[in-house]
């Protein structure tokens, strides 16, 4: 399925950082929203800042109009800010992109446990993410820092224990 | 002997004469207002008359509400002056102009963040229709522009600027005076204007155009492009073509301020 870009992306100055302060609020606001719908589009989970900046999502080639370094920072400041975004290094090239956060993943993981039936059962972490049974799930494909994330969320409320075995980790639901 | 011309009894023939004047004169005013009482009240019953047999067509018909305006117009009578009396309690004509006055604020409330309270009658049309649907009313340009009258009238913040040959729709208080509208009447065109554009076009001073683009920026009405071939391009979401038919989304919604 094709993305769907919001009508400010083929709108010229949506790429100027605006010097109104109302303005630029409501850009970054609309810059963030993209960011995230573009990665959950795409499932990326990382970003490249200099790789990013040569991508359609900052870079409109039809209207000649693309963010600068300086902008895309900006903007994940926003998303750091707003629980959205982890750097990975200290220089900030690369970052996590949490467009779901790992309370939100460890709901959907624990929805389809209980749908199932399959509470107080073990699974390793790779059946999770890449079991034939989970291909339909949103979470399949998740990224195992993300899968650790979320199983450790759902840990906190109580509903899973994460357990070490032989060769990997895995999880128990309650 | 004495001429008697001026003199008491002179002077009371006149007074006689003048009652007997007066008094025709009230018979005869009496007389006319009996007769324009009568004539009031057929008047009156041919308008209920009236009221009934057309009361469907004022709320179906856009034709008919511009026909049913000018005659209005002709007569002196304005339907919408009033809230109460005649013409919307009996013809309901207030009712649908009050009804689509409301709709039009919710349509400019709903898209206010993205244009910042300018929009294309265009555009305002468009989605004043997409709202009755259900209705099967037809609203024409007409109709929302008197609506628009009587809102400005209400002192709801809103105005109508002509720009190329339609209107811009105005619904916020934004301080717009004749270079402001000037300018975005320049900018109709292409969707944006230059500095540029408006020396050129306006024989304006730098200061002034400049002037002008910032209190645009500012009241939210533009926005500004630095990436633009040459100089710096000033673009309005209200007329920025595209964005015409683009529902507001769930995201942007959400991005909204309170």
């Amino acid at each position: 399925m094709s993305f769907e870009w919001p009508w400010q992306y083929n709108f010229p100055p949506f790429f100027t950082l605006q010097p109104n302060v109302d303005t630029r609020q409501k850009q970054l606001a609309a810059w963030c929203s993209l960011v995230l719908s573009y990665c959950r589009h795409r499932k990326h989970y990382t970003l490249d800042v200099l790789e990013a900046q040569e991508s359609p999502l900052f870079n409109n080639r039809k209207i000649e109009r693309k963010h600068s370094v300086e902008a895309i920072q900006i903007v994940f400041e926003e998303l750091r800010k707003k629980g959205n975004l982890e750097w990975l290094d200290k220089n900030k090239t690369r970052c996590l992109i949490m467009w779901r956060r790992p309370e939100e993943w460890g709901k959907l993981i624990y929805q389809w446990v209980s749908k199932n039936g399959m509470v107080n059962s073990v699974f390793t972490l790779y059946e999770l993410s890449n079991g034939d049974d989970t291909e339909k799930e949103e979470f399949h494909g998740l990224e195992d820092w993300m899968l650790l994330r979320s199983l450790q969320a759902l840990q906190a409320e109580g509903k899973a224990e994460i357990i070490t075995m032989d060769d990997g980790k895995g999880v128990k639901f309650f | 002997m004495h001429r008697r011309g001026v003199g008491a009894g002179a002077i009371a023939k006149k007074k006689l004469a003048e009652a007997k004047y007066k008094e025709r004169g009230t018979v005869l005013a009496e007389d006319q207002i009996a007769q324009m009482s009568k004539q009031l009240e057929t008047f009156k019953t041919h308008l209920e008359e009236f009221a009934s047999k057309h009361k469907q067509e004022i709320r179906k018909s856009s034709q008919f509400r511009v026909q049913f305006q000018e005659m209005c117009a002709t007569i002196g009578v304005d339907p919408l002056a009033s809230g109460k009396g005649f013409w919307s309690e009996m013809l309901g004509v207030g009712d649908f102009y009050y009804e689509l006055g409301v709709q039009i604020i919710e349509v400019c409330l709903a898209l206010k963040h993205r244009n910042g309270g300018l929009i294309t009658l265009d555009e305002l049309h468009q989605r004043v229709l997409k709202g009755r649907e259900k209705f099967a009313q037809d609203v024409s340009q007409d109709d929302l522009v008197r609506a628009i009258k009587k809102l400005k009238a209400m002192g709801n913040g809103f105005g109508m600027i002509p720009v190329g040959g339609s209107y811009l729709v105005q619904s916020v208080p934004a301080e717009l005076n004749m270079d402001h509208t000037v300018v975005l009447q320049l900018a109709e065109k292409k969707g944006y204007v230059t500095v540029s554009e408006i020396r050129d076009s306006l024989k304006w001073e730098r200061e002034r155009a400049c002037h002008v683009l910032d209190h645009l920026l500012k009241e939210g009405l533009a926005w500004l492009d630095s990436q633009a071939a040459g100089e710096p391009q000033y673009w309005l979401p209200a007329l920025f073509s595209e964005l015409v038919s683009q529902d507001v989304t769930p995201e942007e919604a959400n991005q909204m301020t309170p």
